[in-house]
């Protein structure tokens, strides 16, 4: 079978972006270009990430917009919809459209405007979030987004002893990170007080457990192995993906604290990638909440259960502790636009493995782990990439 | 095959709408798999943890334990911030619903019948 390449990656700063999704989109897509040395009349495929681009912008149909706005017209598009997952399930796509020689050379992009400031205010927008829990059988309750993660959260602090400022650790750790990164929505140092002092959003989460409303763009172009030698961008491997579901309602769940699917996807991208996780130097996680960080780096095995809270505090997932998780800052404090989430997690990555990710950088890192999660853990993408140095 | 005869088979149908309104008249209705015995409050066309289609329509009790609880202070629109959202277990089954009071994880509590906020309804317990 045909092995994958990243041969270039591009994304927009996160934060406030007034301009409309295509030109937005371009920025992150000729970005990416440039860094592969391709032309748009080399692409033949585009895969996007977009999650809710009909309810917050009244647009839909985006991908051949977006193309046509790029110069790519007449390629097959899709878009792909998986609450937070959204556009790592578009570069699952795409790399086995290539691994199958359906496609050369590919396109894989997000985007998605999420602030309100150009677009829906907080309590409309915080409806959109609200609309990835089931319609019937947990809406009506009046749950949010914070508040599925606070349900999963409330409950391994119960099991496991995780406290609030554990939680708030995380949220310091990542605020750090993202200091180090350009591209970062927030590029500010927090306290543990800071975060415990917030108002509350979701118990157990305050203001500075969540991540922020989020505008941005990313983009990475794919390809072959055979066909990677004769592009610009340094290639990093594709080595292993995994993808998996779990029920919904989250009520229906066999556990609150498991996130099953992240354990799922995450054994079929180990065993793709025929690795562990004590091979990895560096993780992206999608930490939407600092507790979803402790419940993704258990899922991952990078910690045994129920030491994920103590993770942040005994600096094991600082940059310069044993695993680094979320060196951009992560969803915390780099942004999260939703759709553009997934694939700006393999952008973080790909610098990391190139060596270019400046003062973030992870000495020597050669695999590299992103785990991307969509709902109530109701869909999880784990994606391993390997530098080729 | 199952031992069981198809005729000893459940093979109900529980919509949302016969859901509701068995909640609007104070009764928490739920299905369990004939198959392996999985209990839901969430009625759904087949059973999320074997896909069998042999469902029995069920009363589900009407007290329970708190599983786990969030307060939710940002609220969507169309709702008043400040409530309390949690997964009450039920024995067999688990259901998302809102609480009143003050009870935590392991307390108990009781099915109080609907929530007369939004414009569906949930289950409410305290
Ligand atoms: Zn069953």
């Amino acid at each position: 079978m045909t092995d994958v390449r990243v041969v270039g990656v591009g994304m927009t700063d996160f934060g406030v972006h007034e301009q409309p999704l295509p030109e937005l989109f371009a920025d992150a897509a000729f970005e990416a270009f440039d860094d592969a040395g391709v032309e748009g009349a080399d692409v033949d495929a585009f895969y996007l990430g977009n999650a809710m681009g009909g309810q917050t912008e009244r647009d839909t149909h985006l991908a051949p917009t977006l193309a046509t706005h790029i110069g790519i017209a007449g390629v097959p598009c899709q878009r792909y919809e998986d609450a937070c997952a959204t556009s790592s399930n578009a570069f699952k796509h795409a790399v086995r459209a290539v691994e199958a020689g359906d496609h050369d050379v590919v396109l894989v992009g997000g985007v998605e405007r999420c602030t309100p400031v150009t677009g829906l205010d907080t309590p409309e927008m915080t409806s959109v979030f609200a609309s990835a829990a089931h319609r019937q059988y947990e809406q009506p309750t009046g749950l949010t987004f914070p508040g599925v993660f606070g349900l999963l959260t409330t409950r391994h602090m119960h099991e496991y002893g995780t406290t609030e400022e554990d939680l708030a650790a995380v949220a310091v750790k990542n605020h750090r990170h993202g200091t180090l990164n350009p591209r970062a929505q927030f590029g500010k140092e927090i306290s543990v007080d800071d975060v415990l002092e917030g108002p509350v959003v979701a118990s157990p989460f305050r203001l500075m457990d969540c991540c922020p409303f989020s505008d941005g763009a990313a983009a990475v172009v794919v390809t072959s192995d055979e066909l990677a030698e004769t592009f610009d961008g340094e290639p990093v491997g594709v080595s292993g993906i995994g993808h998996a579901t779990d029920v919904i309602p989250l009520a229906d769940k066999a556990d609150l604290t498991a996130t099953r699917s992240a354990r799922d996807a995450a054994s079929e991208a180990y065993e793709a990638a025929g690795i562990g996780p004590d091979e990895l130097d560096v993780v992206e996680v999608h930490d939407c909440f600092t507790g979803a960080e402790v419940l993704a780096i258990e899922a991952l095995d990078l910690v045994e259960d129920g030491e994920g809270g103590r993770a942040a505090v005994e600096g094991t997932t600082a940059l310069e502790g044993r695993i680094p998780v979320n060196p951009s800052g992560g969803l915390k404090a780099k942004g999260h636009p939703i759709g553009a989430t997934g694939v700006a997690q393999l952008v973080e990555l790909t610098e990391q493995l190139r060596g270019d990710a400046g003062r973030r950088q992870v000495e020597g890192a050669e695999r590299a782990l992103a785990h991307n999660l969509g709902g109530d853990a109701a869909t999880t993408v784990v994606t391993i990439l390997e530098g080729m140095a | 095959m199952s031992a069981t005869s198809d005729d000893d088979r459940a093979n109900e149908v529980l919509t949302h709408a016969e859901w509701a309104a068995a909640l609007a008249d104070g009764e928490l209705l739920g299905q369990r798999c004939s198959d392996c015995g999985h209990e839901t409050a969430a009625p759904k066309a087949a059973c999320a943890r074997c896909g069998s289609r042999s469902l029995e329509t069920v009363s589900l009790p009407t007290e329970g334990v708190v599983y786990s609880e969030t307060t939710v202070a940002v609220a969507p629109a169309g709702f008043e911030g400040g409530y309390r959202v949690a997964v009450i277990d039920l024995g067999e089954a688990r259901v998302l619903a809102r609480l009143e009071g003050d009870a935590g994880i392991g307390d108990s509590v009781e099915f109080v019948g609907p929530l007369e906020d939004g414009e569906e309804p949930a289950p409410l317990f305290a």
